[in-house]
């Protein structure tokens, strides 16, 4: 790990330069430039809040549109450095085959990429927060290591699947399509607190209650867009006891994740 | 303590494609169980490969395509591994390979000034202080705001040979990257890269073709054989080399049949029957000394009635350098021939040519110069150093002229 972390400080330049290349290339020839980036969650919000006209969803004390956008946002941004994190490697093919330098820059650079568009998204949620006339507290001063767990998350993804994904290039195709479905089953429509008066207070699934819902918080983005939403919205900390089954998950498998990528990196430039 | 230690190094490739789901999983399966499987056959791009280069030292590597060239190079500057074997480098890499491969069309060419840079591992503020001297050197200054998708393919490599020789490492491994833009820039990038090598001292490693270019530049060239290094040292002795085995397989290809040379164009009027080499004492040889005579006759049939036939002989170099050529037009002896099988005889007073393999060629022309027969490569002709001392040779130059000397 401090391996990496040297590689991340010497190929600092590289990887701002390639960050810039991925957006200054996606917005180049587009009029809305980088706008484009902020339609995707706004749309889905403003969907959601549609769809919740008629179903009605608790959203506590908070204006759910800005709920559900503090969540899009920071979803959107785990699945999109994820997908971008699994295919960056393949979609390098002409660099993998010239040069040489650590190739976990590829995935790096994707989530650094997706790191200015989250930047971006939060010019919106502080306008929202404006506009419903919500301050955010110190509780906010938590906002960069959320965004940090955030990055690891998305890298354990990332990782392994920019390995296999040179070997299959089913994974690139299939991890969009499962990440989509796994925003369902993350507090992003609904807030966390309902599935867990649900499964914890009502006990909803009988003697599986409890388990169920430590599965539920085995993904990590359950616990953290909880939190997101508590320190930006609702001035509280951070719910710790909601966000540790997916801390523990991460902790465990990002180090396996790396170690794969790294031994697998050694015939990109064969298999490609 | 070089500077590269490459020991006992194989590299291999498993042949054929990709196999789907159901395959790979049966023979998961098989593996498991423990019986055996067809593997997909391995190829060996390379073969028990050694060698280890000092500071400093240019070295060129040749051989056919498909020899390890270009994968040798891949495992020194670290983008494949060896399957067995290791290899040591000291030092940062440069590698020039696939020059300007990383070029970004919707980028002008001031971005990709940039981006090239930081890929090849230059730093900002370092491309920033070279910016001026990488455009002046690809005569972009005109174009570098312009996006590069608009560029001409010179301009393009132009500009990025201009980035890839700015770098400041001390190993350089370049692939075949010389014959870029029009002659007057090849004549531009040869002195850049002498600079880089004669001046700088850098370590560099070539990868090339172009056998007269490379033997300019190094002082040290290997020549791979099926994955294995089958010649290292001296440059022309390396080349010469290479040379002859391109050239044996040259002529192996104008097999003689029925008692006709296969001619690679003709115009049915004329077969040529048979083609030798002789002495003055007319003893058919393959090899004859420097400043000798040699005599080339040719028995051939006239399909019909032939005028003013024109008739050249030559010898060419392997890679097609046509050094001696002599016709009969010159000399106003042009036959004109009846049907049937006639021969000629061409002696050549002083063969003044540099001892090595040459190929013979023959061109036989119609009053109007439309060829009516031709071919290269139709023998080999061995020039030896004769009664000469090869040694006392200059190093360059093809041929050799009689010379008076004085001094006062």
């Amino acid at each position: 790990m401090l391996q990496v972390a040297k590689n991340i400080y010497d190929y600092r330049e590289l990887m701002a330069t390639l960050a810039w290349k991925n957006i200054a290339l996606r917005y180049k020839q587009a009029y809305l430039g980088i706008l484009w980036a902020v339609i995707k969650p706004i749309m889905l919000m403003l969907i959601f809040t549609l769809v919740r006209s008629f179903v009605g969803i608790d959203s506590g004390n908070v204006p759910y549109p800005v709920l559900t956008f503090a969540a899009l946002m920071l979803w959107v941004f785990f699945q999109e450095a994820a997908s971008e994190g699994v295919t960056s490697v393949v979609g390098n093919t002409t660099l993998i085959r010239k040069i040489y330098f650590p190739r976990e820059i590829f995935p790096l650079t994707s989530v650094l990429t997706k790191l200015v568009e989250l930047g971006i998204n939060f010019l919106i949620i502080m306008a929202l927060m404006a506009w419903y006339g919500i301050l955010p507290g110190a509780e906010a001063l938590w906002v960069p290591l959320l965004i940090a767990y955030t990055i690891l998350a998305a890298l354990t993804i990332a990782f392994v699947g920019a390995a296999l994904n040179v070997y299959y290039r089913d994974v690139g195709n299939a991890l969009p399509v499962m990440l989509s479905l796994l925003m369902y089953a993350s507090p992003v429509i609904y807030p966390l607190h309902l599935v867990q008066e649900k499964l914890v207070v009502q006990q909803a699934a009988g003697e599986w209650s409890n388990l169920l819902y430590q599965v539920y918080l085995l993904n990590p983005l359950a616990g953290l867009i909880d939190g997101f939403q508590n320190v930006m919205l609702r001035g509280l900390p951070p719910d710790f006891s909601a966000m540790l089954p997916g801390f523990v998950l991460v902790a465990c498998l990002l180090p396996l994740s790396y170690l794969y990528f790294k031994r697998a990196e050694a015939y990109f430039a064969d298999v490609i | 303590m070089p500077i590269i230690e490459v020991d006992h190094v194989s590299k291999e490739y498993q042949l054929g494609a990709m196999q789907g789901l159901k395959q790979g999983l049966l023979k998961t399966a098989a593996r498991l169980t423990g019986k055996s499987v067809a593997e997909r056959p391995l190829f060996k791009a390379l073969d028990d490969v050694g060698f280890s280069i000092e500071q400093g030292e240019v070295v060129g590597i040749i051989g056919h395509n498909g020899a390890g060239k270009s994968t040798l190079l891949k495992l020194l500057a670290g983008i494949s591994k060896p399957t067995s074997g290791s290899i040591r480098v000291d030092g940062r890499v440069a590698p020039l390979i696939e020059v300007g491969a990383g070029f970004i069309p919707d980028f002008t060419g001031r971005e990709n000034v940039y981006l090239n840079g930081a890929i090849m591992g230059m730093s900002k503020d370092y491309i920033a202080r070279k910016f001026d001297e990488i455009v002046d050197f690809a005569e972009m200054a005109e174009f570098i705001d312009t996006p590069v998708k608009r560029y001409s393919s010179g301009m393009k490599v132009k500009l990025a040979f201009s980035v890839a020789t700015s770098i400041s490492s001390e190993i350089l491994i370049i692939d075949e990257v010389l014959a870029v833009g029009d002659l007057a820039f090849q004549q531009k990038c040869i002195e850049r890269m002498e600079n880089l090598i004669k001046r700088d001292g850098r370590t560099v490693i070539i990868v090339g073709h172009n056998i007269r270019q490379l033997q300019r530049f190094c002082e040290r060239i290997m020549l791979l054989d099926h994955g294995r290094i089958s010649r290292d040292g001296n440059p022309s002795e390396v080349c010469g080399v290479f040379y002859d085995e391109a050239q044996r397989k040259n002529i192996a290809r104008h097999v003689i049949t029925e008692g006709a040379i296969e001619p690679q164009r003709s115009s049915g009027d004329i077969t040529v029957n048979s083609i030798e080499i002789l002495d003055d004492a007319d003893i058919p040889v393959d090899r004859i000394g420097l400043h000798e005579p040699l005599k080339i006759r040719a028995t051939f049939t006239c399909a019909r009635k032939l005028e003013r036939v024109e008739f050249n002989v030559g010898l060419h170099t392997s890679d097609f350098v046509h050094v001696i050529s002599v016709g009969n037009a010159l000399y106003d002896a042009l036959p004109t021939l009846e049907p049937g099988t006639h021969q000629f005889t061409c002696r050549l007073s002083d063969v003044p040519l540099r001892p090595a393999n040459y190929a013979l060629r023959l061109l036989i022309a119609n009053q109007y110069k439309q060829a009516l027969w031709s071919a290269e490569n139709i023998r080999q002709v061995q020039i030896a150093p004769g009664r000469y001392d090869i040694t006392k040779l200059p190093g360059l130059g093809l041929v050799d002229v009689p010379a008076e000397w004085n001094f006062e």
